[in-house]
Protein backbone atom coordinates (compact mmCIF):
# COMPACT_ATOMS: atom_id res chain seq x y z
CA UNK A 1 0.00 0.00 0.00
CA UNK A 2 2.68 2.45 1.02
CA UNK A 3 4.48 1.81 -2.17
CA UNK A 4 1.20 2.50 -4.12
CA UNK A 5 0.24 5.75 -1.91
CA UNK A 6 3.99 7.49 -1.65
CA UNK A 7 4.30 9.14 -5.38
CA UNK A 8 0.76 10.81 -4.74
CA UNK A 9 1.59 11.71 -1.49
CA UNK A 10 4.50 13.28 -2.63
CA UNK A 11 2.94 15.40 -4.89
CA UNK A 12 0.17 16.66 -2.47
CA UNK A 13 2.90 17.98 -0.29
CA UNK A 14 4.34 19.71 -3.39
CA UNK A 15 0.69 20.97 -4.19
CA UNK A 16 0.57 21.84 -0.39
CA UNK A 17 3.76 23.90 -0.85
CA UNK A 18 2.70 25.83 -3.48
CA UNK A 19 -0.52 26.56 -2.31
CA UNK A 20 1.02 28.28 1.13
CA UNK A 21 3.85 29.67 -1.10
CA UNK A 22 0.75 31.78 -3.16
CA UNK A 23 -1.28 32.95 -0.17
CA UNK A 24 2.20 33.64 1.72
CA UNK A 25 2.79 36.38 -1.04
CA UNK A 26 -0.63 37.53 -1.44
CA UNK A 27 -0.87 38.24 2.26
CA UNK A 28 3.08 39.72 2.52
CA UNK A 29 2.82 42.09 -0.33
CA UNK A 30 1.29 44.95 0.88
CA UNK A 31 4.02 44.70 4.17
CA UNK A 32 6.97 44.87 1.75
CA UNK A 33 5.77 47.90 0.11
CA UNK A 34 5.13 49.47 2.98
CA UNK A 35 8.55 48.55 4.55
CA UNK A 36 10.24 49.52 1.43
CA UNK A 37 8.92 52.80 0.28
CA UNK A 38 9.69 53.68 4.18
CA UNK A 39 13.30 53.59 3.83
CA UNK A 40 13.35 54.60 -0.04
CA UNK A 41 14.77 57.94 -0.34
CA UNK A 42 12.35 58.31 -3.48
CA UNK A 43 8.89 56.21 -2.54
CA UNK A 44 6.75 55.91 -4.59
CA UNK A 45 2.86 54.67 -5.18
CA UNK A 46 3.86 51.09 -6.73
CA UNK A 47 6.79 48.30 -5.31
CA UNK A 48 10.00 48.90 -6.01
CA UNK A 49 13.14 48.64 -4.73
CA UNK A 50 14.54 51.76 -3.12
CA UNK A 51 16.75 54.33 -4.80
CA UNK A 52 18.98 54.72 -2.25
CA UNK A 53 18.29 53.25 1.47
CA UNK A 54 17.07 55.98 4.49
CA UNK A 55 15.87 56.81 7.49
CA UNK A 56 14.96 60.23 6.41
CA UNK A 57 11.03 59.17 6.13
CA UNK A 58 10.96 58.10 10.09
CA UNK A 59 13.01 61.40 10.56
CA UNK A 60 10.79 63.45 9.01
CA UNK A 61 7.66 62.12 11.05
CA UNK A 62 9.07 63.21 14.03
CA UNK A 63 11.07 65.96 12.72
CA UNK A 64 7.78 67.52 10.36
CA UNK A 65 5.41 66.11 11.65
CA UNK A 66 3.70 65.97 14.93
CA UNK A 67 4.82 61.56 14.93
CA UNK A 68 6.28 62.13 18.72
CA UNK A 69 2.82 63.63 19.51
CA UNK A 70 0.77 61.25 18.10
CA UNK A 71 2.55 58.20 18.98
CA UNK A 72 2.43 59.59 22.85
CA UNK A 73 -1.09 60.19 22.45
CA UNK A 74 -1.88 56.58 21.27
CA UNK A 75 -0.09 54.85 23.36
CA UNK A 76 -1.39 57.29 26.28
CA UNK A 77 -5.07 56.78 25.77
CA UNK A 78 -4.83 52.61 24.56
CA UNK A 79 -2.79 51.98 27.59
CA UNK A 80 -4.79 53.62 30.02
CA UNK A 81 -8.08 52.00 28.50
CA UNK A 82 -5.95 48.85 28.99
CA UNK A 83 -5.30 49.63 32.28
CA UNK A 84 -9.07 50.03 32.84
CA UNK A 85 -10.35 47.11 31.48
CA UNK A 86 -7.90 44.88 33.07
CA UNK A 87 -8.75 46.24 36.57
CA UNK A 88 -12.28 46.04 35.84
CA UNK A 89 -12.80 43.16 34.03
CA UNK A 90 -10.56 41.22 36.49
CA UNK A 91 -13.11 42.15 39.35
CA UNK A 92 -16.32 41.97 37.17
CA UNK A 93 -14.90 38.17 35.89
CA UNK A 94 -14.66 36.97 39.44
CA UNK A 95 -17.90 37.90 39.94
CA UNK A 96 -19.47 36.64 37.03
CA UNK A 97 -17.33 33.04 37.70
CA UNK A 98 -18.58 32.85 41.24
CA UNK A 99 -22.46 34.20 41.75
CA UNK A 100 -25.04 31.81 41.41
CA UNK A 101 -27.12 34.81 41.27
CA UNK A 102 -30.60 35.26 38.73
CA UNK A 103 -28.58 37.69 37.07
CA UNK A 104 -25.52 35.78 35.94
CA UNK A 105 -26.68 34.28 32.74
CA UNK A 106 -28.88 37.23 31.35
CA UNK A 107 -25.47 39.20 31.84
CA UNK A 108 -23.62 36.57 30.23
CA UNK A 109 -26.00 36.36 27.20
CA UNK A 110 -25.81 39.58 27.06
CA UNK A 111 -22.12 40.53 26.89
CA UNK A 112 -21.96 38.30 23.90
CA UNK A 113 -24.69 40.06 22.41
CA UNK A 114 -22.96 43.50 23.16
CA UNK A 115 -20.20 42.44 20.79
CA UNK A 116 -22.06 41.76 17.79
CA UNK A 117 -23.09 45.65 17.56
CA UNK A 118 -21.56 47.50 15.00
CA UNK A 119 -20.08 50.95 16.43
CA UNK A 120 -20.83 53.60 13.50
CA UNK A 121 -24.73 52.20 14.68
CA UNK A 122 -24.00 53.65 18.17
CA UNK A 123 -21.74 56.15 17.30
CA UNK A 124 -24.87 59.05 16.92
CA UNK A 125 -26.59 58.65 20.40
CA UNK A 126 -23.10 57.63 22.04
CA UNK A 127 -21.79 61.36 20.76
CA UNK A 128 -24.55 63.01 22.34
CA UNK A 129 -24.29 61.07 25.74
CA UNK A 130 -20.14 62.33 25.98
CA UNK A 131 -21.35 65.91 24.64
CA UNK A 132 -23.95 65.87 27.87
CA UNK A 133 -21.16 64.86 30.20
CA UNK A 134 -18.94 67.00 28.54
CA UNK A 135 -21.22 70.29 29.30
CA UNK A 136 -21.51 69.00 32.72
CA UNK A 137 -17.81 68.73 33.20
CA UNK A 138 -17.23 72.31 31.74
CA UNK A 139 -19.67 73.81 34.09
CA UNK A 140 -17.38 72.12 37.35
CA UNK A 141 -14.38 72.65 35.61
CA UNK A 142 -14.90 76.45 34.08
CA UNK A 143 -15.12 78.86 37.53
CA UNK A 144 -11.96 77.64 39.26
CA UNK A 145 -9.46 77.14 35.75
CA UNK A 146 -9.36 80.65 34.37
CA UNK A 147 -7.25 80.50 31.63
CA UNK A 148 -6.08 77.33 31.81
CA UNK A 149 -9.99 76.00 31.03
CA UNK A 150 -9.01 74.59 27.52
CA UNK A 151 -5.95 72.64 28.35
CA UNK A 152 -7.53 70.73 31.52
CA UNK A 153 -10.33 70.55 29.15
CA UNK A 154 -8.65 68.46 26.59
CA UNK A 155 -7.99 66.34 30.15
CA UNK A 156 -10.92 65.49 31.54
CA UNK A 157 -12.96 66.22 28.80
CA UNK A 158 -15.44 63.69 26.89
CA UNK A 159 -15.41 65.61 23.96
CA UNK A 160 -12.16 66.61 22.72
CA UNK A 161 -10.35 65.19 25.71
CA UNK A 162 -8.23 62.06 26.94
CA UNK A 163 -10.86 60.74 29.61
CA UNK A 164 -13.71 60.39 27.21
CA UNK A 165 -11.67 58.49 24.66
CA UNK A 166 -9.73 56.83 27.15
CA UNK A 167 -13.46 55.71 28.47
CA UNK A 168 -15.27 54.82 25.63
CA UNK A 169 -12.57 53.12 24.11
CA UNK A 170 -12.53 50.76 27.31
CA UNK A 171 -15.93 50.21 27.68
CA UNK A 172 -15.33 48.64 24.21
CA UNK A 173 -13.06 46.05 24.98
CA UNK A 174 -15.33 45.26 28.40
CA UNK A 175 -17.40 42.35 26.84
CA UNK A 176 -14.74 40.27 25.62
CA UNK A 177 -12.50 40.99 27.99
CA UNK A 178 -14.92 40.02 31.00
CA UNK A 179 -15.88 36.80 29.37
CA UNK A 180 -11.96 35.81 28.93
CA UNK A 181 -11.96 36.73 32.71
CA UNK A 182 -14.81 35.00 34.03
CA UNK A 183 -13.73 31.20 31.96
CA UNK A 184 -10.36 32.07 33.38
CA UNK A 185 -11.57 32.15 36.93
CA UNK A 186 -13.99 28.94 35.87
CA UNK A 187 -10.57 27.06 35.83
CA UNK A 188 -9.11 28.78 39.13
CA UNK A 189 -9.89 25.94 41.76
CA UNK A 190 -12.05 27.69 44.57
CA UNK A 191 -10.02 25.69 47.46
CA UNK A 192 -7.77 28.73 47.53
CA UNK A 193 -10.17 31.36 48.52
CA UNK A 194 -12.38 28.99 50.80
CA UNK A 195 -8.73 28.75 53.20
CA UNK A 196 -8.61 32.37 52.80
CA UNK A 197 -11.69 32.50 54.08
CA UNK A 198 -11.30 30.17 56.83
CA UNK A 199 -8.25 32.18 57.46
CA UNK A 200 -10.38 34.66 58.29
CA UNK A 201 -9.71 37.03 54.98
CA UNK A 202 -11.69 40.25 54.01
CA UNK A 203 -12.61 40.10 50.36
CA UNK A 204 -10.15 42.97 49.37
CA UNK A 205 -7.12 40.86 51.52
CA UNK A 206 -8.33 38.06 49.37
CA UNK A 207 -8.42 39.51 45.92
CA UNK A 208 -5.01 41.34 46.80
CA UNK A 209 -2.97 37.90 48.06
CA UNK A 210 -5.14 35.49 46.70
CA UNK A 211 -6.65 36.18 43.42
CA UNK A 212 -4.47 38.38 41.25
CA UNK A 213 -1.60 36.30 41.57
CA UNK A 214 -3.57 33.69 40.08
CA UNK A 215 -5.27 35.01 37.80
CA UNK A 216 -2.06 36.69 35.81
CA UNK A 217 -2.21 34.43 32.90
CA UNK A 218 -6.05 35.84 31.91
CA UNK A 219 -5.40 39.10 33.04
CA UNK A 220 -2.72 39.18 30.57
CA UNK A 221 -4.67 37.62 27.93
CA UNK A 222 -7.42 40.20 28.56
CA UNK A 223 -5.18 42.90 28.26
CA UNK A 224 -3.13 41.99 25.07
CA UNK A 225 -6.49 41.58 23.47
CA UNK A 226 -7.89 44.97 24.52
CA UNK A 227 -4.59 46.36 23.70
CA UNK A 228 -4.78 45.67 20.30
CA UNK A 229 -8.25 46.37 20.00
CA UNK A 230 -8.16 49.94 21.16
CA UNK A 231 -4.94 50.31 19.27
CA UNK A 232 -6.55 49.63 15.88
CA UNK A 233 -9.73 51.57 16.49
CA UNK A 234 -9.98 54.16 14.02
CA UNK A 235 -13.53 55.07 14.52
CA UNK A 236 -13.67 56.79 17.89
CA UNK A 237 -10.41 59.40 17.54
CA UNK A 238 -12.08 60.36 14.13
CA UNK A 239 -14.84 61.42 16.02
CA UNK A 240 -14.15 62.29 19.19
CA UNK A 241 -11.21 64.25 18.68
CA UNK A 242 -10.59 67.29 16.54
CA UNK A 243 -7.92 69.60 18.43
CA UNK A 244 -4.54 68.97 16.64
CA UNK A 245 -2.57 68.49 19.71
CA UNK A 246 -4.94 64.96 20.63
CA UNK A 247 -4.35 63.51 16.98
CA UNK A 248 -3.54 60.08 17.27
CA UNK A 249 -1.50 58.02 14.90
CA UNK A 250 -4.42 56.26 12.94
CA UNK A 251 -5.89 59.87 12.44
CA UNK A 252 -2.46 61.46 11.88
CA UNK A 253 -2.11 58.73 9.12
CA UNK A 254 -5.44 59.10 7.61
CA UNK A 255 -5.02 62.98 7.59
CA UNK A 256 -1.43 62.85 5.77
CA UNK A 257 -3.11 60.74 3.41
CA UNK A 258 -5.97 62.99 2.46
CA UNK A 259 -3.34 65.82 1.50
CA UNK A 260 -4.40 64.75 -2.26
CA UNK A 261 -2.17 66.89 -3.83
CA UNK A 262 1.27 66.48 -1.55
CA UNK A 263 1.18 62.27 -0.94
CA UNK A 264 4.46 61.72 0.17
CA UNK A 265 4.76 57.97 0.03
CA UNK A 266 8.12 57.54 2.32
CA UNK A 267 6.83 59.99 4.92
CA UNK A 268 3.18 57.92 4.93
CA UNK A 269 4.89 54.42 4.49
CA UNK A 270 6.78 55.37 7.57
CA UNK A 271 4.08 56.84 9.94
CA UNK A 272 1.81 53.61 9.09
CA UNK A 273 4.76 51.41 10.46
CA UNK A 274 5.67 53.15 13.52
CA UNK A 275 1.65 52.58 13.89
CA UNK A 276 1.94 48.69 12.93
CA UNK A 277 4.88 47.94 14.27
CA UNK A 278 3.11 47.56 18.14
CA UNK A 279 -0.21 45.90 16.84
CA UNK A 280 2.40 43.09 15.41
CA UNK A 281 4.18 42.97 18.66
CA UNK A 282 1.01 42.52 20.60
CA UNK A 283 -0.55 40.10 18.70
CA UNK A 284 2.51 37.96 18.56
CA UNK A 285 1.86 37.38 22.20
CA UNK A 286 -1.65 37.03 21.82
CA UNK A 287 -1.69 34.45 19.13
CA UNK A 288 -1.90 31.59 21.11
CA UNK A 289 -4.90 33.08 23.26
CA UNK A 290 -6.72 32.92 19.29
CA UNK A 291 -8.30 29.85 19.71
CA UNK A 292 -9.62 29.60 23.49
CA UNK A 293 -11.34 32.74 22.99
CA UNK A 294 -13.22 31.63 19.98
CA UNK A 295 -16.27 30.84 21.99
CA UNK A 296 -16.34 34.55 23.50
CA UNK A 297 -16.87 35.47 20.26
CA UNK A 298 -13.74 37.41 19.37
CA UNK A 299 -11.95 38.20 15.39
CA UNK A 300 -9.48 40.53 14.98
CA UNK B 1 -30.13 30.22 58.28
CA UNK B 2 -26.66 31.58 59.16
CA UNK B 3 -25.28 29.87 55.60
CA UNK B 4 -27.95 31.58 53.66
CA UNK B 5 -26.79 35.07 55.16
CA UNK B 6 -23.83 34.33 54.81
CA UNK B 7 -24.96 33.42 50.90
CA UNK B 8 -26.53 36.47 50.27
CA UNK B 9 -23.91 38.54 51.89
CA UNK B 10 -21.47 37.43 49.25
CA UNK B 11 -24.06 37.50 46.27
CA UNK B 12 -24.17 41.34 47.23
CA UNK B 13 -20.62 41.64 47.56
CA UNK B 14 -20.16 39.98 44.04
CA UNK B 15 -22.87 42.17 42.43
CA UNK B 16 -20.41 45.52 44.09
CA UNK B 17 -17.64 43.70 42.25
CA UNK B 18 -19.78 43.61 39.11
CA UNK B 19 -20.87 47.06 39.18
CA UNK B 20 -17.82 48.60 37.27
CA UNK B 21 -18.26 46.46 34.53
CA UNK B 22 -22.04 47.23 34.49
CA UNK B 23 -22.24 51.10 34.93
CA UNK B 24 -19.84 51.92 31.53
CA UNK B 25 -21.57 49.03 29.51
CA UNK B 26 -25.17 50.11 30.88
CA UNK B 27 -24.47 54.27 29.95
CA UNK B 28 -22.23 53.94 26.60
CA UNK B 29 -23.55 50.63 25.07
CA UNK B 30 -27.17 49.40 25.58
CA UNK B 31 -28.48 53.33 26.45
CA UNK B 32 -27.25 54.28 22.91
CA UNK B 33 -28.69 51.34 21.75
CA UNK B 34 -31.99 51.71 22.97
CA UNK B 35 -31.69 55.77 22.09
CA UNK B 36 -30.76 54.89 18.89
CA UNK B 37 -34.43 53.64 18.46
CA UNK B 38 -36.02 56.98 19.52
CA UNK B 39 -33.75 59.16 17.63
CA UNK B 40 -34.92 57.28 14.77
CA UNK B 41 -38.43 59.13 15.09
CA UNK B 42 -37.27 62.17 15.27
CA UNK B 43 -35.94 64.47 12.39
CA UNK B 44 -32.92 65.57 14.61
CA UNK B 45 -30.21 66.97 12.53
CA UNK B 46 -27.09 68.53 13.06
CA UNK B 47 -27.50 71.67 10.81
CA UNK B 48 -30.82 73.49 9.25
CA UNK B 49 -34.18 73.83 11.23
CA UNK B 50 -34.70 70.34 12.32
CA UNK B 51 -31.12 70.96 14.66
CA UNK B 52 -32.26 74.03 16.44
CA UNK B 53 -36.23 71.95 17.45
CA UNK B 54 -36.20 68.28 16.73
CA UNK B 55 -39.57 66.89 16.45
CA UNK B 56 -40.84 63.62 16.56
CA UNK B 57 -41.37 62.30 13.35
CA UNK B 58 -43.17 58.66 13.85
CA UNK B 59 -41.60 56.21 10.91
CA UNK B 60 -41.30 58.47 8.46
CA UNK B 61 -37.51 57.99 8.58
CA UNK B 62 -38.32 54.53 8.23
CA UNK B 63 -40.85 55.10 5.24
CA UNK B 64 -37.84 57.45 3.72
CA UNK B 65 -35.54 54.45 4.14
CA UNK B 66 -37.27 51.93 2.67
CA UNK B 67 -37.98 53.72 -0.77
CA UNK B 68 -34.16 55.17 -0.54
CA UNK B 69 -32.74 53.46 -3.43
CA UNK B 70 -28.86 54.67 -1.98
CA UNK B 71 -30.16 52.11 1.30
CA UNK B 72 -31.11 48.64 -0.64
CA UNK B 73 -27.72 49.71 -2.61
CA UNK B 74 -25.68 49.75 0.78
CA UNK B 75 -27.73 46.68 1.94
CA UNK B 76 -26.83 44.78 -1.54
CA UNK B 77 -22.92 46.34 -1.05
CA UNK B 78 -23.03 44.53 2.46
CA UNK B 79 -24.68 41.16 1.36
CA UNK B 80 -21.74 41.11 -1.24
CA UNK B 81 -19.18 42.07 1.17
CA UNK B 82 -19.61 39.67 3.63
CA UNK B 83 -20.63 36.68 1.70
CA UNK B 84 -17.91 37.14 -0.62
CA UNK B 85 -15.43 37.98 2.13
CA UNK B 86 -16.38 36.22 5.67
CA UNK B 87 -18.55 33.26 4.17
CA UNK B 88 -16.68 32.93 0.69
CA UNK B 89 -12.87 34.35 0.86
CA UNK B 90 -11.49 34.05 3.80
CA UNK B 91 -13.24 30.43 4.65
CA UNK B 92 -11.84 29.13 1.42
CA UNK B 93 -8.35 30.07 1.52
CA UNK B 94 -8.01 30.34 5.16
CA UNK B 95 -9.53 26.46 5.19
CA UNK B 96 -6.94 25.14 1.95
CA UNK B 97 -4.08 26.85 4.37
CA UNK B 98 -5.62 24.93 7.07
CA UNK B 99 -5.63 21.40 5.22
CA UNK B 100 -1.84 22.45 3.88
CA UNK B 101 -0.36 22.97 6.84
CA UNK B 102 -1.64 19.91 8.25
CA UNK B 103 0.72 17.78 6.03
CA UNK B 104 4.27 17.87 7.52
CA UNK B 105 5.77 20.96 5.93
CA UNK B 106 9.07 22.71 6.47
CA UNK B 107 9.01 25.93 8.06
CA UNK B 108 5.11 25.33 8.38
CA UNK B 109 5.09 28.21 11.50
CA UNK B 110 6.88 30.55 9.51
CA UNK B 111 3.79 30.09 6.47
CA UNK B 112 1.35 30.46 9.44
CA UNK B 113 2.99 33.80 10.39
CA UNK B 114 2.93 34.89 7.06
CA UNK B 115 -0.48 34.46 6.97
CA UNK B 116 -1.44 35.80 9.88
CA UNK B 117 0.43 38.57 9.38
CA UNK B 118 -2.48 40.53 8.17
CA UNK B 119 -4.91 39.99 10.84
CA UNK B 120 -2.46 41.90 12.66
CA UNK B 121 -2.21 44.84 10.83
CA UNK B 122 -4.69 48.05 11.88
CA UNK B 123 -7.84 48.85 9.57
CA UNK B 124 -5.90 51.76 8.50
CA UNK B 125 -2.62 50.45 7.78
CA UNK B 126 -4.23 47.88 5.60
CA UNK B 127 -6.53 50.33 4.05
CA UNK B 128 -3.65 52.87 3.19
CA UNK B 129 -1.03 49.55 1.72
CA UNK B 130 -3.86 48.38 -0.27
CA UNK B 131 -3.62 52.13 -2.04
CA UNK B 132 -0.54 51.01 -3.09
CA UNK B 133 -1.59 48.17 -4.48
CA UNK B 134 -4.76 49.04 -6.13
CA UNK B 135 -5.17 52.24 -6.95
CA UNK B 136 -3.39 54.91 -9.80
CA UNK B 137 -4.36 52.71 -12.74
CA UNK B 138 -0.94 51.44 -14.45
CA UNK B 139 0.80 52.85 -11.55
CA UNK B 140 -0.80 50.07 -8.48
CA UNK B 141 1.44 47.66 -8.04
CA UNK B 142 -0.86 44.43 -9.11
CA UNK B 143 -0.65 46.49 -12.47
CA UNK B 144 2.82 46.61 -12.63
CA UNK B 145 2.87 43.11 -12.14
CA UNK B 146 0.33 42.06 -14.33
CA UNK B 147 2.16 43.75 -17.46
CA UNK B 148 5.07 42.60 -16.62
CA UNK B 149 3.68 39.45 -16.99
CA UNK B 150 2.19 40.93 -20.27
CA UNK B 151 -1.14 40.53 -19.22
CA UNK B 152 -4.09 43.47 -19.04
CA UNK B 153 -4.38 45.68 -16.30
CA UNK B 154 -7.38 47.93 -14.91
CA UNK B 155 -8.16 50.82 -12.76
CA UNK B 156 -9.05 48.72 -10.13
CA UNK B 157 -10.62 50.22 -7.50
CA UNK B 158 -12.43 52.43 -9.76
CA UNK B 159 -13.63 49.49 -11.91
CA UNK B 160 -13.89 46.43 -10.03
CA UNK B 161 -14.16 48.63 -6.77
CA UNK B 162 -16.55 45.84 -4.36
CA UNK B 163 -15.20 42.89 -5.95
CA UNK B 164 -11.54 44.78 -4.67
CA UNK B 165 -13.00 46.29 -1.31
CA UNK B 166 -13.92 42.29 -0.62
CA UNK B 167 -10.45 40.73 -1.76
CA UNK B 168 -8.75 43.21 0.82
CA UNK B 169 -10.89 41.99 3.61
CA UNK B 170 -11.01 38.24 2.35
CA UNK B 171 -6.88 39.24 2.96
CA UNK B 172 -6.93 40.12 6.42
CA UNK B 173 -9.02 37.13 7.55
CA UNK B 174 -7.51 34.25 6.28
CA UNK B 175 -5.13 34.12 9.40
CA UNK B 176 -8.01 34.08 11.71
CA UNK B 177 -10.39 31.17 9.32
CA UNK B 178 -6.76 29.30 9.30
CA UNK B 179 -6.34 29.19 13.16
CA UNK B 180 -9.55 28.30 13.88
CA UNK B 181 -9.83 25.64 11.14
CA UNK B 182 -6.64 24.31 12.32
CA UNK B 183 -7.98 23.82 16.15
CA UNK B 184 -11.33 21.78 14.02
CA UNK B 185 -9.17 20.13 12.14
CA UNK B 186 -6.71 18.85 14.77
CA UNK B 187 -9.72 17.58 16.80
CA UNK B 188 -11.15 15.15 14.40
CA UNK B 189 -9.51 11.99 15.85
CA UNK B 190 -7.19 10.35 13.10
CA UNK B 191 -8.59 6.49 14.06
CA UNK B 192 -11.29 7.40 11.47
CA UNK B 193 -9.06 8.68 8.88
CA UNK B 194 -6.68 5.06 9.21
CA UNK B 195 -9.96 3.29 9.35
CA UNK B 196 -11.33 4.97 5.85
CA UNK B 197 -8.28 4.79 4.31
CA UNK B 198 -7.75 0.50 5.23
CA UNK B 199 -11.67 0.67 3.70
CA UNK B 200 -10.00 2.04 0.84
CA UNK B 201 -11.11 5.48 0.62
CA UNK B 202 -9.49 8.53 -1.67
CA UNK B 203 -8.96 11.39 0.07
CA UNK B 204 -11.79 13.51 -1.57
CA UNK B 205 -13.87 11.00 -0.26
CA UNK B 206 -12.33 11.51 3.09
CA UNK B 207 -12.99 14.78 3.02
CA UNK B 208 -16.08 15.20 2.11
CA UNK B 209 -17.70 11.77 4.07
CA UNK B 210 -14.92 12.72 7.21
CA UNK B 211 -14.02 16.05 7.61
CA UNK B 212 -16.59 18.31 6.27
CA UNK B 213 -19.33 16.70 8.39
CA UNK B 214 -17.00 16.16 11.85
CA UNK B 215 -16.25 20.30 11.03
CA UNK B 216 -19.68 20.96 10.41
CA UNK B 217 -20.15 23.00 14.11
CA UNK B 218 -16.70 24.68 13.91
CA UNK B 219 -17.66 25.75 10.32
CA UNK B 220 -20.81 27.29 11.45
CA UNK B 221 -19.98 28.86 14.27
CA UNK B 222 -16.91 30.79 12.83
CA UNK B 223 -19.40 31.78 9.93
CA UNK B 224 -21.68 33.21 12.47
CA UNK B 225 -19.11 34.98 14.06
CA UNK B 226 -17.39 36.26 11.27
CA UNK B 227 -20.11 37.67 9.21
CA UNK B 228 -21.40 39.48 12.46
CA UNK B 229 -17.91 40.89 12.70
CA UNK B 230 -17.51 41.71 8.67
CA UNK B 231 -21.18 44.17 8.78
CA UNK B 232 -19.31 46.50 11.39
CA UNK B 233 -15.77 46.89 9.01
CA UNK B 234 -15.67 50.25 9.43
CA UNK B 235 -12.22 51.94 8.88
CA UNK B 236 -11.09 49.32 6.47
CA UNK B 237 -13.76 50.31 3.86
CA UNK B 238 -13.29 54.01 4.78
CA UNK B 239 -9.97 54.60 4.76
CA UNK B 240 -9.89 52.52 1.23
CA UNK B 241 -12.96 54.30 -0.66
CA UNK B 242 -14.80 56.30 1.67
CA UNK B 243 -17.98 54.25 -0.12
CA UNK B 244 -17.24 55.43 -3.35
CA UNK B 245 -17.33 55.81 -6.16
CA UNK B 246 -20.67 56.64 -6.31
CA UNK B 247 -21.55 53.91 -3.69
CA UNK B 248 -20.33 51.11 -5.13
CA UNK B 249 -18.64 50.09 -1.81
CA UNK B 250 -20.88 51.64 0.73
CA UNK B 251 -21.67 49.14 3.06
CA UNK B 252 -23.87 49.84 5.39
CA UNK B 253 -21.30 50.76 8.39
CA UNK B 254 -20.16 54.12 6.00
CA UNK B 255 -23.73 54.38 4.97
CA UNK B 256 -24.42 55.37 8.01
CA UNK B 257 -21.75 57.60 8.91
CA UNK B 258 -22.17 58.95 5.82
CA UNK B 259 -25.79 59.97 6.47
CA UNK B 260 -24.95 60.93 10.02
CA UNK B 261 -21.75 63.08 10.10
CA UNK B 262 -21.39 63.67 6.07
CA UNK B 263 -25.10 65.14 5.50
CA UNK B 264 -26.14 65.17 9.06
CA UNK B 265 -29.47 63.70 9.33
CA UNK B 266 -28.59 62.40 12.54
CA UNK B 267 -32.35 61.00 12.75
CA UNK B 268 -32.33 59.52 9.76
CA UNK B 269 -29.15 57.92 10.36
CA UNK B 270 -30.19 56.65 13.24
CA UNK B 271 -32.85 54.37 11.43
CA UNK B 272 -30.13 53.14 9.36
CA UNK B 273 -28.90 52.27 12.29
CA UNK B 274 -31.72 50.70 14.26
CA UNK B 275 -31.76 48.19 10.70
CA UNK B 276 -27.66 47.59 11.15
CA UNK B 277 -28.53 46.54 15.12
CA UNK B 278 -32.08 44.46 14.47
CA UNK B 279 -29.85 42.53 11.35
CA UNK B 280 -26.57 41.85 14.19
CA UNK B 281 -28.77 41.05 16.92
CA UNK B 282 -30.76 38.27 15.26
CA UNK B 283 -27.02 36.71 14.12
CA UNK B 284 -25.96 37.79 17.44
CA UNK B 285 -28.83 35.35 19.16
CA UNK B 286 -28.34 32.54 16.66
CA UNK B 287 -25.43 32.50 17.62
CA UNK B 288 -25.78 32.72 21.00
CA UNK B 289 -28.10 29.78 20.75
CA UNK B 290 -25.78 27.61 18.92
CA UNK B 291 -23.07 28.49 20.83
CA UNK B 292 -25.19 26.18 23.62
CA UNK B 293 -22.79 28.24 26.09
CA UNK B 294 -23.10 26.63 29.69
CA UNK B 295 -22.90 29.96 32.06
Amino acid sequence: MAGVNSPRQGAYTALAYVTLIVISIFCLLPFIWMALASVDSNAQLFLKWPDSWTFDNYIRVFAEENGVRWFANSLFTVLSATILVVIISGLGGYALSRSKAWWKQPFLYGILLIRVLPSTALLVPLYKILLTANNGMGALVRPWAGENYRAIMQMVGFIDGYLGLIIVLATGQLPLALWIMKVFFDGVPKDYEEAAILDGATLVQRIRRVLIPLALPGLAAAGLFAFMSAWGDFLLPLILLSSPELQTLPIGLFRAFLRINEIDYGLLAAIATIYLIPAVIAFSFARRFLVQTFSGGVKG
Amino acid sequence: MAFDAFQKRRERQLLRLLLPALIPLAVLIIYPALYSVYLSMTNEALTGLAAAKPRFVGAANYFRLFSDARFWNSLFVTFVFVVGSAIIGQFVIGFIAALALKRKIVGGSVFGAAILLPNAAPEVVAGFMWISMLAGGDHATLSKILIALGLPWADWLQTFPLFMVTMVNTWRGIGTAMILLTAGLSAVPTEVYEAARMDGANPRQMFMRITLPLMAPTIFLYMLISTVSTISVFGLVYALTRGGPGGKTEVISVYIYNQSFTNFQLGYGAAGAVVALVVSLALGIAYVRSLKVEV
